[in-house]
């Protein structure tokens, strides 16, 4: 982009149609914090009385939460959840992306079909794969044709096999997204440097390993930081497939908050627990931000020079 | 000649491995879609009804009207206060204003930050943490103070936490199609006496025109599909479609597969059309409008 012009002109009604709306929303939230940090603070439970008139506790609610064996557990679970379908949509979504690259007939239409996943409502999803995993369901049936005998496995009702579904059920659905913005960078890659490298002599995997990779990496990035956070936060899927089931198989992060606030009623415990989560997710997207900010750059450069 | 027999393989190795994703991709789609068309005999079956016979439209009328064709004892509705049509209402309400909202704000605040740097562009990056931020975290003071406020199972309260929550997507992904008009076409607007904001509104907004409806269209995925907070926040008069089918799934312990699968189409299809529609701007919308192109 063309360095825009240093002029730090007003902007004067612009200025306040374009801020107004946001210090708004700003000031509309600022209660919403301070709620945090007070029920945190204090023992409520919802249906013993009015939110103000809870016991001040002080830190004790939140030892609680911190020590509390279950949540600490949930935490671990939610992010070798993401972890996992992070990696797998990666690892995926670029095998996809490598193979469109190159204009060819049907590839948009590919394209297309592909982006599907991610389109669906996420509630929906969840009915759909419970339909395909019930024990008379058409995946059984699938994998009865590859492998020997009559598969009638109870996918949701093992533990192991919950969990598993779960990450696969969110590598099907996002896997369009890592596809769609590994693809946009492979297009947009210079040309120059892979055709210096062929000269060169340099194989393919070379190619790939120095050249195509370290080019790619800042999509990379975006993809991998995008993907991990909102695997964090994935709700609704779990919700309507497991809901934290069988036992505490499947219970993540947003589960457990969910459970403790609207079925055991206790608010401030789950408030804390939040506040917690706040924290420490806080301190990763800080650094996600970070980053991005620094290959935002590289990332201009890059999709500014294939413009039409 | 070798050549060019490996280059057929790969060919033909490439259309295998994509065409085994496509059905992969595809499946579970299918599968809903021919559900919603079989009878309850067809539902359970072992193995799996594939292709229903002979089809019928009885699970429509179940779920979206509330009546059945034939009579049948064996189907009985959930008791639970099943209104997909009012759902459909507040969704297309609700979904639609926040839309609006939070496209023309995304939109003045993109221009201010790309033409005159309102705040600096560093500065606007920091919108993305209301974006990253689990939503569950906020969920329970957010509740409460809505309780207070009595904006819980209301239309406005739905539309103003949508717009709120989704105004980062829309002013980066606007912001990245006003990056690509050349700001000399304004400047000679202002030259000729044009006011800022008019020469926004006859210049960059037109040559963004569909720039604009796709992101339009990106911001309605997103709050249409949006479960979470619709789920915790409304009860019943301002119930949305997502909550709605949960609810419905939850009274039936989710066995009345036809029915959810006819309900679960109209949720759903509407939104499919849309992004394949609006394909080639997708990858902007979801990477923020750091990456352009597809």
């Amino acid at each position: 982009m063309v360095q825009a012009t240093p002029v730090r002109r007003k902007g004067g009604l612009l200025r306040w149609g374009a801020l107004t709306p946001l210090v708004l929303a700003l000031l509309f939230m600022i209660p919403v914090l301070l709620l945090q940090i007070y029920l945190t603070l204090h023992q409520w439970t919802a249906y013993l009385g009015p939110w103000w008139s809870a016991k001040f506790v002080g830190l004790e609610v939140f030892w609680e939460a911190l020590t509390e064996e279950r949540f600490l557990l949930a935490l671990a679970r939610s992010f070798i959840f993401a972890g996992l379908s992070t990696l797998l949509t990666l690892l995926l979504g670029f095998g996809l992306a490598y193979l469109l690259q190159k204009p060819f007939r049907g590839r948009g239409f590919y394209y297309m079909i592909f982006i599907i996943p991610m389109l669906t409502v996420p509630v929906v999803i969840g009915f759909t794969f419970q339909m395909l995993l019930y024990q008379d369901g058409p995946i059984n049936q699938i994998l009865s044709l590859f492998v020997p005998g009559d598969i009638r496995l109870s996918w949701l009702g093992d533990p192991t096999a919950a969990f598993a579904s779960m990450v696969l059920i969110e590598t099907w659905n996002w896997t369009p997204f890592v596809m769609i913005i590994l693809l946009a960078g492979l297009v947009s890659m210079p040309k120059e440097p892979v055709e210096a490298a062929q000269v060169l002599g340099a194989s393919r995997w070379q190619i790939f390993t120095q050249v195509t990779l370290p080019l790619l990496k800042p999509v990379i990035l975006l993809a991998i930081i995008l993907r991990f956070l909102e695997a964090l936060a994935e709700f609704p899927k779990f919700w309507t497939i497991t809901q934290g089931g069988p036992g505490t198989a499947t219970e993540t992060i947003p589960v457990y908050l969910y459970l403790t606030a609207w079925e055991y009623a206790n608010v401030s415990h789950a408030a804390a627990m939040s506040y917690i989560v706040l924290l420490l997710v806080g301190t990763i997207i800080y650094f996600a931000i970070r980053t991005l900010l620094r290959q935002k750059q590289s990332l201009d450069v890059m999709f500014a020079k294939t413009e039409g | 000649m070798r050549r060019d027999t490996r280059r057929k393989v790969f060919l033909s190795v490439r259309h295998a491995l994509l065409s085994l994703w496509l059905l992969i991709s595809i499946l579970p789609i299918y599968w809903m879609v021919t559900t919603a068309f079989k009878l309850p005999e067809q539902w359970y079956t072992w193995p799996p009804t594939w292709f229903p016979s002979p089809p019928t439209l009885e699970n429509f009328y179940v779920t979206w009207m509330g009546y059945q064709m034939i009579p049948r004892p064996g189907v009985v509705l959930p008791t639970i206060n099943l209104d997909p049509l009012l759902a459909l209402g507040n969704s297309v309400v609700i979904a639609g204003s926040a839309t609006l909202l939070s496209v023309a704000i995304g939109l003045l605040l993109a221009y201010g930050v790309s033409r005159y740097q309102i705040i600096p562009e560093k500065r606007m990056f920091n919108l993305l943490i209301l974006r990253m931020m689990p939503p569950i975290v906020i969920a329970i003071p957010l509740v409460i103070w809505y309780s207070t406020l009595r904006f819980l199972d209301t239309w406005h309260g739905m539309i103003i936490i949508y717009t709120i929550t989704t105004i980062p997507y829309a002013a980066w992904m606007t912001k990245s199609f006003i990056d690509e008009v050349p700001e000399e076409m304004e400047q000679a607007a202002q030259l000729l006496g044009a006011s800022k904001l008019r020469a926004f509104f006859t210049i960059v907004v037109p040559l963004i025109r569909s720039g604009i409806v796709a992101t339009c269209m990106f911001i309605l995925i997103l709050t249409w599909s949006e479960y979470l907070l619709a789920l915790v926040m409304t009860a019943a008069d301002a119930q949305t479609m997502p909550v709605q089918l949960s609810k419905f799934e939850g009274a039936s312990e989710g066995r009345l597969y036809g029915l959810q699968s006819a309900m679960s189409i109209g949720v759903t299809i509407p939104l499919i059309v849309i992004g394949i529609l609006i394909h080639k701007h997708l990858v902007r919308g979801f990477s923020f409008g750091m990456i352009r192109r597809q």
